[in-house]
């Protein structure tokens, strides 16, 4: 039987009282720092409706974060809830439709003529292209070609400090997943990190939108890329039946799908900090 | 101890039971189930919960904070299983329950229970990989085509009885206490009492005699949290009764409380309406049935469709209209994620109960479940209308105004258990070389 163990909040995830302060280390002239707290509750998220003009998603995180400081320039770059969503289209132009949609709506044609008007559209798959925020006075990046050097970044070099941090994630009312999470590690000579926007719609769509952002201590150069992939649920169950692996389970993990869905958007840049 | 006794004993200790026991259980279950109607009418006192999702030790630290089956009466709002990682354990023990102790459980279906969800969100996952076929998920469909689709709760107390507790520097109060009838509190899961709000006596003069339970003695909640309301009452059952259910012209009652899982349904103007549904099936896509389970009040006018193309939402307007049509005080729900664990909207008149603390293991939430008491001032006779008190009393025939009071809401709030890590997330996320 349970006994009595929960006066204070228990140790797991999003609640552990050890995530509270923010996590937070000093490695070549940079500062980071993530922060890791509950859900909001009822009263900032309808400040944050107020704000945002749109709903927020279910599980909104908007307390946590990932920071990335240049200490002698000022120069930062910040992964937050708020700007993400900012940038989530408010309109309901690039507005998707559940899988069942045409069905459901059909059947309501024949009985309830009235109920036709969609309240508050937007994109409620909450999809963004959000690549961070810039501090303020932050020395704009310039497009490139220049790649992010994997080669380096496949190294086995010590991790000094890694964390996950998710910022929002939506169920699409059990159609799918939406979710957004910054993921950063930390090398002696090197940062990488990675803000990762996952979307599947059930039978529909399946989207990743991948930001990496790569520092070099050393040279004090950051480069950010930009991906945007996507692929119509069934080409990317099709691609999936050949392999004998648990498709189910394939699409659910963003890993394996990034492997697969053909890029539908590429964008480089970046930016050298003065010494 | 029979079979079923042992089957709660070992699922309790979070161990399944054998296949062939699972088969039996949901044929039990079945049977008891389809006596049952789509609506099922409720007595109180009763604890009403949300959303599960195979949190099963929250699901035993629910127990421990709202006490005991069969000595608490329980409604579960649906969504017992998916997301969590012990779907199997939860809904199977509370189905023994169910088959146990018929009168003091209650289940009814949520979006979750479906075949179709349940092979997306893990419920069909967990089955194979503890039972090695889909044989028990195949039992587990078969139950919920059974489930009922929602419950009317009759007879609770306008009224709360006040928790001795706690009333310290945490309390904020709207009123003093004299003035007065305690309406809604909310309790830590250590019994103490987090806030409390009281409205203005609605009574005729001559109800002075039900001042009576002021000088009830306190009760210490934590010491014997399955007692809920009535047993403690110092004043004879009925002395409070003055006139009421006599038909007499100031008439002052409780609504009676609907709980479905989602919501309300434009094809359902009442009760009766729901009735009416075929419900021994798969969740539809569409029609009464599926609305039920799936819409959310928002903050519009009227009905809207929801963005995502398919799905109502339902405005404060509908709710009004839909509880005075059917002479109810309340629509209790589930099927949303709140922070706070409970969320009462339009001016009380609809509650979203969220009971899955630290949903998915991982939002940092609170859970709640409601405490409705038992109107003990009509002598303990549950006035049997089924939501449908103006017609069938004929108050509302005579033009007189008949107000529909809500019930005393006394909400438990709760944290996640602790509990042993297996299969769980990792509590600091495991450094990887992610490229």
């Amino acid at each position: 039987m349970a006994s009595r163990h929960s006066a204070t909040p228990t140790g797991h995830g999003a609640v552990s009282p050890e995530m509270k302060k923010p996590n937070m280390i000093s490695v070549g002239g940079f500062r980071i720092a993530t922060q890791k707290l509950p859900i909001l509750k009822a009263e900032p998220i309808e400040e944050m409706t107020k704000q945002l003009g749109i709903a927020p998603p279910e599980m909104i995180f908007g307390d946590n974060h990932v920071t990335i400081e240049h200490e002698k320039t000022g120069w930062g770059i910040d992964f937050n809830a708020f700007d993400a969503l900012d940038r989530v289209d408010k309109t309901g132009q690039s507005m998707l439709q559940v899988a069942y949609s045409k069905e459901w709506q059909q059947s309501r044609e024949k009985t309830h003529e009235g109920i036709k008007e969609v309240v508050k559209p937007f994109d409620w798959s909450y999809s963004t292209d959000y690549k961070g925020t810039l501090s303020p006075k932050a020395r704009p990046f310039e497009d490139t070609e220049k790649p992010i050097p994997i080669e380096l970044l496949k190294r086995p070099d010590p991790i000094l400090f890694f964390d996950e941090v998710v910022l929002y994630e939506d169920e699409l009312a059990d159609n799918g997943i939406a979710m957004l999470s910054c993921k950063i590690r930390v090398m002696p000579g090197r940062l990488l990190l990675l803000s990762r926007f996952f979307m599947r719609l059930d039978n529909v769509l399946i989207r990743l939108r991948d930001t990496r952002v790569y520092v070099d201590f050393e040279t004090r150069e950051v480069i950010r890329e930009y991906q945007s992939k996507e692929c119509e649920y069934e080409k990317v169950r099709q691609i999936l039946a050949g392999t004998r692996d648990d498709i189910p389970a394939l699409m659910r993990d963003p890993n394996r799908l990034s492997e697969i869905l053909p890029i539908v958007e590429k964008h480089s840049e970046r930016v050298v900090l003065a010494g | 101890m029979s079979d079923l006794d042992r089957a709660i004993e070992q699922l309790r200790a979070c161990r399944l039971i054998p296949e062939s026991q699972v088969r039996e259980l949901c044929y039990k279950a079945r049977e008891l189930l389809i006596e049952e109607g789509n609506v099922v009418s409720v007595d109180a006192p009763v604890t009403i919960c949300g959303d599960i999702h195979g949190q099963f030790h929250d699901l035993m630290e629910l127990f421990r904070v709202g006490g005991d089956v069969p000595d608490t009466n329980y409604l579960f709002m649906g969504d017992f299983v998916d997301r969590g990682f012990y779907s199997l354990e939860s809904f199977l023990l509370l189905l023994c329950l169910k088959v146990r102790y018929p009168d003091r459980i209650t289940l009814i279906r949520g979006n979750h229970e479906s075949r179709q969800i349940t092979t997306v969100y893990g419920f069909y996952d967990e089955c194979i990989r503890k039972y090695g076929s889909a044989n028990v998920w195949r039992y587990c469909c078969e139950v919920f085509d059974y489930l009922a689709l929602g419950a009317i709760v009759l007879g609770a107390s306008s009224e709360l009885e006040p928790t001795s507790s706690g009333m310290g520097d945490m309390t904020q109060s709207t009123m003093p206490v004299d003035d007065g009838e305690l309406e809604t509190e909310v309790l830590n899961s250590r019994g103490e009492v987090t806030m409390s709000t009281y409205r203005p006596r609605q009574r005729s003069s001559s109800d002075a005699s039900t001042d009576s339970r002021n000088i009830s003695p306190p009760r210490d909640i934590s010491a014997a949290p399955g007692q809920t309301a009535a047993p403690t009452r110092t004043g004879a059952p009925g002395t409070g009764a003055s006139g009421d259910g006599n038909g007499s012209a100031t008439t002052c009652r409780t609504g009676a409380v609907l709980c479905v899982h989602g919501g309300l349904s434009p094809l359902i103007d009442s009760v009766d309406k729901i009735r009416l549904i075929d419900r021994k099936q798969e969740v539809p896509h569409e029609g009464a049935m599926c609305d039920l389970l799936w819409s959310d009040p928002d903050e519009i006018e009227g009905w809207g469709l929801s963005p995502r193309g398919a799905g109502f939402l339902f405005g404060g307007d509908i709710v009004k209209q839909f509880n005075h049509l059917n002479g109810l005080s309340l629509v209790a729900r589930a099927h949303q994620l709140v922070m706070e664990g409970y969320k009462e909207m339009f001016d009380g008149g609809i509650v979203t109960v969220w009971s899955a603390p630290n949903y998915c293991y991982r939002c940092g939430n609170v859970a709640a479940i409601l405490e409705l008491g038992e109107d003990t001032s009509s002598g303990g006779t549950v006035a049997r209308s089924n939501g449908e008190y103006g017609r069938s009393n004929g108050v509302g025939a005579n033009g007189i105004a008949n107000t529909v009071v809500s019930p005393g809401r006394r909400y438990r709030v709760f944290e996640a258990a602790a509990q042993d890590t297996r299969g769980m997330p990792a509590k600091k996320p495991v450094a990887d070389y992610f490229l």
